[in-house]
């Protein structure tokens, strides 16, 4: 069953500009200016060559009329078939130089807000965790590709040469540069903002009847069984249709605004045209301004009109990607909260993992891991979620972490990997985790996370990221000792890819494989958060056993969390926790 | 893909009444143009030759008739390709809803239900583009082309060869371009998909990343992975990109070569001024469509793929009768208060889930069915709903339950909750014509959901109720249904698998006593709480498939 999505649609709260924030993130997906300038130069000159070419072909025909000797007309034929070509050749330009520069980008874009997520993962994301937003957070990152190639790009080429082409026509004959710049004015404003405005009033008030529409066909649709069984489909459809008619209605009623912008726009076109016949005609003769300039003036808006064009387009490509860009920003804030470690900046080649950082060394050997009166909280959270947590564990201990759901197991868990700040004291070896980098601790401290993450890979490769060095051999060694051995033999070998999110393989398998990946990893202290929550009830006990017998060995200390009981014999002592009260 | 595809027409009316008014439209529109183009040529010759502005008055003041003109036809388009979508839309949105109560559960089981619900909600909305930005241009191309291309023939024969040479070297070499870099852009678009995915990975798997102390090095990978995509993209883009490139070149040069021909025509005097620049205005008019249609064929294609899916649910004929009536079975003298199953078979494609079924199943008794899963337990429940078409005989009170009769003798709850935006009465009280509160409060406690508030108020798909709240509620609809309408047969399918033991003792009490009504009371499940307390448990067995 799919949640119903609750940013169904960007409201229009501030229609035009970032905020602070989203303007943070608007920087990230911008191409710099010497990558975005050489795209920026063909597009100018294209859309140039557009309105030239029309100049050209006007004069040449006007002047051409008045049956002077043809060589006067050489430079313009030259100009026509010039413009012709180099508006199609710096089009074709413009768009690979722009491609190639907003894909550069991409890179940097998907690096950059990976970059922000990195410290924050996964406590301070908590909310971006559910898969539905998880997928609209990247969908969003990809969607700010549009902001260098559709708003920034034709923005600044039809902004530019609408510009150029006024003074032209300015140098020409003033009073038509003038009337030419008045239409521009009127159409942008008009046409845009107004247009703006109603399409934002149209989809304020289709946004709720198209909400309560899905709403509605998702629950026909997903329980047309029980509607059947119970007598009560027709009555359902019938109330189904009614919310649809009424949305089919208000989609009709809004349509008249629809149109609005275009028609400003080809009325301010044609207005441009006539304005420009009105100013030139009385001034035929004057100032040498001969039959070819008149027929210049008045025929040039039309093209630039049609460069115009492009601007409607761009802005609400703006909107979506403005909106975007705010869903990102809010997403993955800047700035990590107290209740989360710092951790080393992503430095500028983030070739290296950060287990290489100068820290106070940890001696070898067996690990002693002691909390006294360990506190954490969420981050926003008011209270804490654990309190006054004590406990040793060392090298062959294996302890069941138990407690009602909401004792704070999972908290406990993500505290002593270093994903959620601590108060109190944990020491590894006698060393306070606080005066170690994040990631030293997680060398030592490892975590079986309550729905392990399957990369969409190989078997193998789902492995080998833990160590990798590690042979064939050592995997499906690994691969037994967890009771996978004739699975993935009968699956196909290492070979075998798991799916998207691990979809290709059930939840026990999956909790198996991440238990395999976390012993090859050979973390000296192993918390194993809820193996069996995604389980069949008959195999969680066998999943249990074999994750007690495979981890317990080797002088390794086991933290198992665990909300139904363990078999006794299998553990060395048992913690229960309770919600710290508030 | 098709230009126009005849089954929109066909399945939605609104689709040729908004083709029929935009002929008309694209009609008045290409008039308007030409009107335009000839006014404006005439008023700039008029001038060159020397006429006063106060003679040409009327001439501009014409023009600018036809401005308004213009722009209210632009206007008129864009409101009919509006509506045009919207009544489309709900044309094909309600087709497919009728076609979803014809078919019936069984029949959407088979269709993965959340693509459905998206097509016929957010997916049809592609099809905006396609009648505001695509139908209008094509219906433009169809109409506007052939009138101004004659238009210059007859005006000037050399400039409407020089269209009708160039114009069709457009598609053909889209097409060509197309067909060329077709296969390498699926490609691309498939690694591009990947790369997305795969970020998409990355980030999901951010903790365990960090857990194992490779999010650094993952994030080296991202960087390279969209470098080389990047250089591959590049190379494919260099050839595609050509289809725009020569679509614009025909059209630019075009009106290049139409001018320059026209520019030495007019030296020697063997034209006249007003009719080439009539002719140079009417020559990008004549590309203009063709080159809009090429523009927007990709926000084409989307609507069209989501009418693609609702299509395809609307000509699914494979029709799965409910169920197939019983040839020369003899009536057996079934007892009263007895549900008597006879040789009840389910055929799935190549599988047979349930073959040869016979039990009876007694009035006054809480009977169990058990076994593993994968069984066929609730394949068993939908034959008996009457959603699953099977071959056999089913009984009840002696009397033979036709195929396609309504089953207002069960109440039945499955194994989703499925529940109702709505309060738990309202949920509980699902199909009944009147409330009756104190049934209500009876059901829920029955259920074991007695300490419940009924007045309580869930979201979408009964959201604010945790999975074992859901549970009893869904039994207690069914368990209100067959105290309402006193249906003789109760049948829950894995009532108790997300409740804890008190609830399900409450549930097993509440049961019996149903049982102990007279009712036939039926409940799949293989929790031992239920095994204990039946009166009768029938295990089903995994049988051979073919």
């Amino acid at each position: 069953m799919s949640e119903p999505t609750t940013v169904r649609h960007a409201t229009s709260r501030a229609a035009w500009l970032p905020s602070p924030a989203g303007r943070a993130v608007l920087r990230l997906a911008q191409p710099p200016a010497r990558r975005s300038l050489p795209g920026l130069a063909a597009g100018v000159a294209s859309v140039a060559s557009a309105v030239a070419l029309l100049a050209c072909s006007a004069w040449l025909i006007t002047r051409a009329a008045e049956m002077p000797p043809i060589m006067f007309l050489g430079v313009a034929v030259v100009g026509v078939r010039a413009f012709a070509l180099s508006r199609s050749a710096f089009r074709y330009l413009e768009r690979l130089l722009s491609h190639d520069a907003a894909f550069r980008q991409l890179g940097a874009l998907r690096l950059g807000i990976f970059a922000r997520l990195l410290p924050l993962a996964p406590a301070g994301l908590s909310e971006t965790r559910r898969g539905d937003l998880l997928t609209r957070l990247v969908r969003d990152v990809d969607d700010l590709q549009d902001l260098p190639l559709r708003v920034v790009q034709p923005l600044a080429t039809s902004g530019l040469v609408a510009a150029l082409s006024v003074v032209g026509v300015w140098l020409v004959l003033p009073a038509a540069g003038l009337t030419l710049l008045l239409s521009l004015v009127v159409a942008g404003v008009v046409g845009t903002l107004v247009a703006t405005a109603l399409s934002a009033r149209s989809e304020r008030a289709l946004a709720p009847l198209r909400g309560a529409l899905a709403d509605d066909v998702l629950e026909v649709v997903e329980n047309l069984d029980v509607l059947t069984a119970f007598g009560a489909l027709d009555d359902r459809l019938r109330r189904l249709r009614l919310v649809e008619d009424r949305l089919r209605r208000a989609s009709l009623r809004r349509s008249t605004g629809a149109g609005v912008q275009a028609a400003v726009i080809s009325l301010c076109a044609g207005s441009a045209t006539v304005l420009a016949l009105i100013a030139a005609i009385p001034a035929l003769g004057t100032d040498g301004f001969s039959g070819p300039a008149l027929a210049v003036v008045v025929l040039v808006p039309m093209a630039v009109f049609e460069v115009f064009a492009m601007i409607p387009p761009a802005l609400s490509a703006w909107r979506q990607v403005r909106s975007s860009a705010e869903r990102v920003a809010t997403a993955v804030p800047e700035g990590v909260p107290a209740e989360i470690p710092a951790e080393p900046a992503l430095d500028a080649d983030c070739r290296h993992d950060t287990a290489v950082v100068a820290a106070p060394a940890l001696s070898s050997g067996t690990i002693v891991i002691e909390l006294d009166g360990l506190g954490a909280s969420w981050p926003g959270a008011t209270h804490p979620a654990v309190a006054g947590v004590s406990l040793r564990l060392a090298a062959g201990d294996r302890v069941h972490l138990a407690g009602a759901s909401g004792a704070g197991k999972t908290t406990l868990a993500q505290t002593l990997v270093r994903f959620l700040d601590y108060t109190g004291s944990y020491r590894i070896d006698g060393v306070e985790a606080r005066d170690l980098a994040p990631a030293q601790v997680r060398r030592v401290v490892g975590l079986c996370e309550q729905r392990p993450w399957l990369f969409d890979d190989t078997i193998r490769q789902n492995l080998l990221f833990a160590r990798e060095t590690a042979t064939d051999a050592d995997l499906l060694d690994v691969l037994d000792r967890v009771g996978l051995a004739h699975w993935v033999q009968s699956r196909g070998g290492l070979d075998e890819r798991v799916g998207e999110r691990g979809a290709l393989v059930s939840g026990g398998q999956a909790q198996r494989i991440a238990l395999a990946r976390a012993l090859l990893a050979d973390f000296p202290v192993l918390i194993v958060d809820e193996p069996t929550a995604n389980v069949d009830a008959g195999l969680g006990d066998t999943l249990v056993r074999d994750i007690l017998s495979a981890a317990g060995d080797a002088g390794r200390a086991v933290l198992l969390i665990s909300h139904t009981p363990v078999p006794a014999e299998l553990l060395t002592h048992t913690l229960t926790l309770t919600a710290p009260t508030a | 893909m098709r230009p126009l595809d005849p089954r929109l027409l066909k399945h939605a009316s609104a689709a040729r009444w908004f083709l029929l008014v935009g002929a008309v439209l694209g009609l008045a529109q290409t008039l308007a143009i030409i009107a335009f183009a000839w006014l404006l040529s005439q008023s700039i010759t008029l001038a060159v030759n020397g006429e006063s502005f106060a003679r040409l008055r009327g001439t501009i003041a014409a023009l600018a008739g036809v401005v308004v003109v213009r722009a209210v036809i632009v206007w008129l388009l864009e409101v009919a390709a509006n509506r045009g979508a919207a009544a489309v839309k709900s044309q094909l949105r309600s087709a497919v809803l009728d076609r979803l109560a014809e078919r019936g559960p069984d029949w959407l089981a088979g269709q993965q239900d959340a693509r459905v619900a998206t097509v016929i909600t957010s997916g049809l909305d592609a099809l905006d583009n396609y009648f505001a930005r695509y139908l209008p241009q094509l219906l433009l191309t169809a109409i506007a082309t052939p009138i101004l291309v004659l238009l210059m023939l007859w005006q000037d024969p050399a400039s409407g060869i020089t269209v009708i040479i160039v114009l069709p070297i457009i598609p053909v070499f889209m097409i060509l371009i197309g067909q060329a870099t077709q296969v390498v852009q699926r490609q691309q678009w498939d690694a591009l998909q990947r790369l997305s995915t795969g970020f998409l990975d990355v980030v999901g798997g951010l903790a365990t990343l960090k857990i194992f102390g490779r999010d650094r090095r993952q994030a080296a990978r991202l960087t390279d992975l969209t470098d080389q995509y990047r250089g591959r993209t590049m190379k494919v883009l260099r050839v595609s990109f050509l289809s725009g490139f020569v679509l614009e070149l025909a059209g630019s040069l075009s009106v290049a070569l139409i001018a320059v021909s026209i520019g030495i025509r007019l030296v020697d005097g063997s034209l006249l001024l007003g009719v080439g620049l009539f002719v140079l205005l009417l020559a990008p008019e004549a590309f203009l469509p063709l080159r809009q249609v090429g523009a927007q064929f990709h926000a084409a294609a989307d609507g069209l793929a989501a009418a693609e899916e609702v299509f395809a649910i609307l000509e699914d004929d494979d029709v799965r009768p409910v169920a197939t009536a019983p040839a020369g079975l003899p009536t057996l003298p079934t007892r009263a208060g007895v549900l008597r199953f006879d040789g009840v078979t389910v055929h799935r494609g190549e599988a047979t889930p349930i073959d040869g079924f016979s039990q009876e199943f007694s009035a006054g008794q809480l009977s169990v069915i058990s076994g593993p899963s994968g069984v066929g337990k609730s394949t068993l429940i939908g034959a008996l709903q009457g959603f699953v078409p099977f071959d056999g005989a089913l009984w009840l009170d002696g009397g033979l339950i036709a195929p396609g009769d309504s089953r207002t003798w069960l109440a039945w709850a499955g194994q989703c909750p499925g529940l109702f935006s709505g309060s738990v009465t309202t949920n509980v009280t699902l199909g009944s014509a009147t409330v009756d509160d104190d049934l209500v409060a009876t059901a829920l406690t029955w259920a074991g959901a007695g300490d419940l508030d009924p007045t309580l108020h869930l979201g979408v798909n009964g959201a604010g109720l945790s999975g074992g709240q859901a549970q009893r509620v869904a039994a207690a609809r069914a368990i209100y249904r067959c105290l309402a309408l006193d249906t003789p047969v109760l049948v829950l399918d894995e009532p108790s698998s997300a409740l804890d033991t008190d609830a399900e003792d409450a549930l097993i009490r509440g049961l019996a006593t149903l049982a102990a009504q007279g009712r036939i009371v039926i409940v799949v499940s293989h929790r031992p709480a239920f095994l204990t307390a039946a009166d009768r448990v029938v295990q089903l067995k995994e049988v051979a498939h073919v």
